[in-house]
């Protein structure tokens, strides 16, 4: 993995957190759909430039909560803080401010695909912060080489493999100079020797600093990289705390099922 | 045996009709490339409109829903009839001068009045028909590509313009040809309305000397452009197919 091209976490004064240090708050998150409750009340605080990875089984919502995170699908009650602005219920102007400093990559890569590698990644920048094209390219083929892309930015989706476009997925959501990034299951659907080179560009990130949220089931990264494990189920926090506790020494008994299940294989 | 040769193949009938029956074709290009360019955007507006999300504009959605609900499902021999008597009424005394009459009676182009009743009807019917292809194409494209530009703060707007509406078209450009070839065949209704195409003259030729070649001669000219193109929309369709099972596009 190449070093150049700089941070990309952003060390400018305008990322702010709130009062108590968190860059993100969500208290009390409930979502639905029809009769089905999907989110709980759901309590979360994370500081800046920390890494929390979210486990838990399938269903337990934490596609959902991640899409909450960024009013992909807004919650039904609660109250979403970031940068310690409340973003929930502004309407519009809290979908922009959520958008523009909360990236997400999703399971499925979901690369534009009519637009090759750099165009994926100078696409937001230029339609969104109107930045110039130039400029866009450029901070594109940063990002790009950072996620050990260099050569192949000029390739459309359908010619990378899995690995190659999550990690151009990855810096796509790099380019809008995001505070926070989210990772929805980012390797589940990759062949097993693919998953190593998209969770050395995660971690590499996460040595830099950047805060992030991580749903995975690679508990290995999760022990190494993440400096707080959140285990869901059933719409709520089971269990909360340092991957020395919650993977090594889990105390509710969900967890502990959870982990037998997922450490067997 | 003898009597269909004449009747339907004269070549004779043919040659001396040539110019008035190429004419009459020419006319016949121009209503269906008029009406076929202004189909698709009317239609791709139509099936934006459609899509608007939010509740408030759900009322735009219900309003187009009926529109293209009412245009597919009623003859375009309605729509002409009515465009052309609604339009020139409307301009005329009877109808209280309502419209001047450069759009009542339009002579745009140095074309007739027939002839942009015919572009307006086909616009409106085709529109609706090509609005509800679009709207397969758009709802065709990943629900993830929608989400990923807007988690990457790009509007709806942004979104369609950007990711959705290329991909979208792209896999459109088959059945909108379908379409366009249907289209083209129903030019020939305008001629109800009197405008010179090429049924309509072949029409003439029929009835003044009690002969059909000029209307097969109009079929073979038909025949020359729609066969190629249902050809191409074949081979368009084969190769898409291919791109599907190689998993891409
Ligand atoms: N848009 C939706 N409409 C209806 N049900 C949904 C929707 N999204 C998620 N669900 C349901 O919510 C539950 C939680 O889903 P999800 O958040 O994706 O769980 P996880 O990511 O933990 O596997 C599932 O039962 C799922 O079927
Ligand atoms: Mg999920």
């Amino acid at each position: 993995m190449s070093t150049e091209g700089g941070s990309v976490v952003p060390t400018t004064g305008e990322l702010k957190t709130a009062p108590d240090g968190s860059i993100l708050g969500l208290h009390e998150i409930r979502k639905s759909f029809g009769e089905l409750v999907v989110l709980d009340g759901v309590e979360l605080t994370i500081k800046r430039g920390e890494v929390v990875c979210i486990l838990g089984p399938s269903g337990s919502g934490k596609s959902t909560l991640l899409r909450c995170v960024n009013l992909l699908s807004p919650p039904d009650s609660g109250r979403i803080v970031l940068e310690g602005e409340e973003i929930t219920g502004k309407g519009t102007a809290g979908l922009d401010f959520v958008r523009q400093r909360v990236g997400m990559v999703f399971q499925q890569f979901n690369l534009f695909p009519l637009k090759t590698a750099l165009e994926n990644v100078t696409l937001a920048p230029e339609t969104v912060l109107g930045r110039s094209e130039g400029e866009c390219r450029k901070r594109g083929e940063e990002l790009l080489t950072r996620v050990g892309m260099a050569d192949k930015m000029h390739e459309y989706p359908d010619r990378l493999s899995g690995g190659q476009q999550q990690r151009v997925a990855i810096a796509r959501a790099l380019a809008m100079d995001p505070h926070v990034m989210l990772f929805d299951e980012v390797t589940s659907a990759l062949d097993p020797e693919l998953v190593k080179e998209v969770l050395d560009v995660m971690r590499e990130l996460a040595d830099e600093g950047m805060t992030m949220m991580v749903v995975t089931h690679e508990i290995g990264f999760a022990r190494e990289a993440a400096h707080r494990v959140v285990f869901m189920d059933g719409g709520v926090v089971v269990e909360d705390g340092p991957p020395s506790q919650v993977l090594d020494n889990p105390q509710q008994e969900r967890t502990k099922s959870f982990l037998g299940l997922v450490l067997e294989h | 045996m003898e009597f269909i040769r004449e009747y339907y193949f004269d070549f004779n009938v043919m040659s001396d009709y040539m110019s008035p029956i190429l004419d009459g074709f020419w006319l016949t290009l121009k209503l269906s490339i008029l009406g076929g360019i202004f189909s698709l955007i009317w239609g791709l507006v139509l099936a934006v409109l459609r899509q608007l999300p939010g509740k408030p504009l759900a009322p735009v959605r219900w309003l187009t829903i009926g529109y293209i609900d009412v245009f597919r499902g009623i003859p375009l021999l309605i729509v002409l009839l009515l465009v052309s008597g609604g339009l020139s009424t409307l301009a005329a005394p009877i109808g209280g001068d309502v419209l001047p009459d450069f759009i009542g009676k339009p002579t745009w182009f140095g074309e007739t009045s027939p002839f942009w009743y015919g572009v307006i009807s086909l616009t409106i019917t085709y529109g609706a028909y090509m609005a509800e292809v679009y709207r397969a194409g758009i709802e065709s494209v990943p629900g993830g590509q929608m989400e990923a530009a807007r988690s990457l703060g790009m509007s709806h707007s942004q979104s369609m313009r950007h990711v959705i509406v290329p991909q979208a078209v792209r896999r459109v450009i088959p059945p909108l040809l379908n379409d366009f070839i249907a289209l083209m065949k129903d030019t020939s209704l305008v001629s109800i309305l009197g405008a010179a195409e090429v049924v309509y003259v072949g029409r003439q030729i029929q009835s003044d000397i009690f002969n059909g070649s000029g209307l097969v001669m109009g079929a073979i000219l038909f025949l020359i452009v729609t066969i190629p193109l249902a050809r191409l929309v074949d081979y368009m369709i084969g190769r898409q197919q291919a791109r599907y099972e190689r998993g891409i596009a």
